[in-house]
């Protein structure tokens, strides 16, 4: 696997204002919330974003984000959030979701320009016989911004396909956490059978959806777009975000699990270096190759149907009972437990 | 703020001259007292009074629209700061005997304040008496602002499950059945794509002032989230409830809405769904009202 030298991390300035920050922004502003009280803190001015010039970091996003959800003060503004990031108004790459000719190419340039579309949150595709899933990943370290991240993320995509597709698709969603107060929400917006306290962020749909042909769509226009697509990725100089690189070599790399220093000299920084930038994304580096090892082994039960023996094994661990031990430690469950939980519905 | 303060600025203008006045008279014929005679405990009592009093007169003008009974409040309570003002200005002047003028400038607009503010008062409640008749079938005996819906004039999905234990309570109470509907917009995300989603909260705001139109009186209708909107049915059986559901769909076909850009004509319909209450948990029932909702909505996607 080649390592890609460049990634963004959650202080680089160049997710343009009038992009996502938009929607948010117009949201509030529907609400009769101040522009002022709404952008304090975040260094950000109105202004600026009108006039198309602002680029924010992913921090600054963070920070707007928890400032509508403290001035909006209501259950549902993730979700309305969520109705208007996708397909979205972010050029070529808008363009190119648009124009996508079934969900399987949507969710491919949703993955391919993560950067544009979607900066906050990393969408991942899986596939097994009966089932497509999309697994979300933080790209900057939300941290307690992360739920509503998640929220308006998986809403944008159940909204965006209902919209293309011209039919309210059979998401099934799973969330990390436990039921909410407002699980209403959920119930509306993502669909009545929304499951919580679940090991992974997933949504999922019978995998014969994905191939269905979207109606309205010009092939041409879908094609050229996602070229120029790439061309601003290019020029941006990054694709995914340090958090995302550093998932993706671990878990290239699962089977050796690398330690602290070979994943530095292979980020070509020193350990220090690489401590420091994981802090300042809320996270460790433990943190990080447990969640690797957890997706891996949920994956080889889920997809693969591992037994616990095969994925210890796979794992190199030892033996199972050291497996479970560890499990026990990355899930705050039994493996036998999370197999159960893993069959939604 | 100032566009506030702004039907009222002769009334305030008027109060700031007479209290200037009041402090002028005292300090042209009175002598001020030295620090050393000041009696912290009375300035205290008698000087917060008259801050309090300015600030619930702030508080008033700011949370209610100019009118006759604002004015009533407003004169009552500038009256009575007044005087409150007067009273704590001799606690740093001192009069001579021989002026009597100062005892009816302190207790001469006090009994007058206080006629002004029960009138206003009186006239409050008259009003919010008025105000409860519009608010009928959005809400019942139980008021809590902060569990209003922030778009639609209806109680949200908190202000529902109160209401939902207490009628649910009520009903076993009483023997009586309980039912629960819910209605939700078709294609509703289509509006919000293609007209903005400003013309989706409009339609919102129009459909929940249809709905209202068309319960009986002890309906009451909430918007549990987005375009899903429930109505908690109070002695109603399953089949009296699904007549209601009925009428309710096509009350919401035959709306002509018109968009606020175009005016053009926007074809709404809905589907609803139908539970009645059995002995259960208001957040079981609610899950099963919206089950039952989406195996309506299936298999009308199924029949179209």
């Amino acid at each position: 696997m080649t390592l890609k030298t460049c990634w963004y991390e959650t202080d680089s300035r160049f997710i343009p204002g009038h992009y996502q920050p938009a929607a948010l922004i117009d949201l509030a502003l529907s609400r009769d919330i101040d522009s002022h009280r709404l952008l304090r803190g975040t260094g950000l001015f109105h202004d600026d974003i009108l006039a198309g010039q602002s680029r924010i970091s992913p921090q600054q996003f963070l920070g707007l984000i928890d400032n509508s959800r403290r001035l909006l003060d209501a259950s549902d503004s993730s979700f309305l959030f969520g109705q208007r990031l996708l397909p979205g108004h972010y050029g070529p790459a808008s363009h190119a979701l648009r124009h996508a000719q079934n969900l399987h190419q949507a969710l491919q340039t949703l993955i391919d320009q993560q950067a544009l579309l979607s900066p906050l949150a990393a969408p991942r595709l899986l596939l097994d016989e009966h089932y497509a899933y999309v697994h979300w990943l933080d790209s900057c370290g939300a941290d307690e911004q992360w739920r509503f991240v998640l929220e308006a993320s998986m809403t944008s995509m159940v909204a965006m396909s209902a919209w293309l597709s011209g039919e309210r698709l059979p998401w099934q969603c799973s969330f990390r956490h436990g039921e909410p107060r407002y699980v209403e929400q959920y119930w509306v917006h993502l669909g009545e059978h929304t499951q919580f306290d679940r090991p992974l962020d997933l949504m999922r749909l019978p995998r014969h959806c994905l191939a269905q042909p979207w109606p309205n769509v010009s092939a041409t226009a879908g094609q050229v777009a996602r070229i120029e697509a790439r061309d601003q990725l290019d020029q941006l100089g990054f694709a995914s975000s340090f958090l995302d690189c550093l998932y993706d070599y671990l878990h290239a790399h699962v089977q050796q699990t690398p330690s602290l220093e070979q994943t530095a000299q292979a980020f070509a920084m020193s350990p220090a270096t690489l401590k420091r930038k994981l802090h300042k994304h809320h996270t460790g580096f433990q943190q990080q190759v447990d969640r690797v090892h957890t997706h891996v082994a949920l994956y080889l039960y889920q997809v693969k149907g591992f037994s616990n023996e095969e994925v210890a094994q796979y794992l190199r661990f030892n033996d199972t009972a050291n497996f479970r031990r560890s499990f026990k430690r990355w899930t705050g469950s039994t493996p036998n437990l999370i197999r159960q939980l893993l069959m939604l519905g | 703020m100032f566009s506030v303060l702004r039907p009222h600025r002769f009334k305030l203008a008027l109060l700031l001259l007479a209290a200037n006045f009041g402090l002028l008279l005292h300090l042209a014929s009175g002598e001020l007292k030295p620090i050393a005679e000041w009696v912290w405990l009375d300035i205290l009592g008698e000087g917060g009074s008259a801050l309090l009093a300015l600030v619930w007169l702030g508080l008033v003008l700011k949370s209610r629209p100019a009118g006759r009974v604002t004015n009533y409040l407003v004169l009552g309570l500038g009256c009575i700061f007044f005087s409150w003002w007067i009273d704590s200005l001799d606690e740093f002047i001192r009069l001579p005997d021989s002026i009597t003028w100062d005892h009816w400038l302190e207790s001469g607009p006090m009994p007058l304040g206080m006629i002004l503010l029960t009138l206003g008062i009186y006239h409050w409640h008259r009003e919010q008496l008025a105000i409860n008749g519009q608010m009928e079938k959005r809400e019942r005996l139980f008021r809590e602002h902060r569990l209003f819906d922030k778009l639609t004039p209806l109680g949200g999905a908190d202000f529902l499950k109160h209401e939902l234990s207490a009628s649910l309570e009520d009903s076993r109470r009483r023997q009586q059945p309980l039912s629960l509907l819910a209605l939700d917009l078709d294609n509703f995300t289509a509006i919000n794509q293609r007209f903005g989603h400003g013309e989706g909260d409009a339609v919102l705001q129009a459909i929940s002032q249809l709905l209202v139109l068309n319960l009986r009186r002890q309906d009451l209708l909430c918007r549990l989230a987005g375009d899903r909107f429930v109505v908690l049915l109070p002695d109603t059986g399953e089949s009296q409830a699904r007549r209601l559901a009925l009428e309710l769909e096509i009350a919401v076909r035959s709306l002509a809405h018109k968009t606020r850009q175009h005016g053009e004509r926007l074809q709404l319909a809905a589907s609803t769904a139908v539970v009645m209450a059995f002995d259960e948990s208001p957040d079981a029932l609610l899950k099963r009202l919206n089950l039952a909702l989406a195996q309506s909505r299936t298999t009308l996607a199924k029949s179209a």
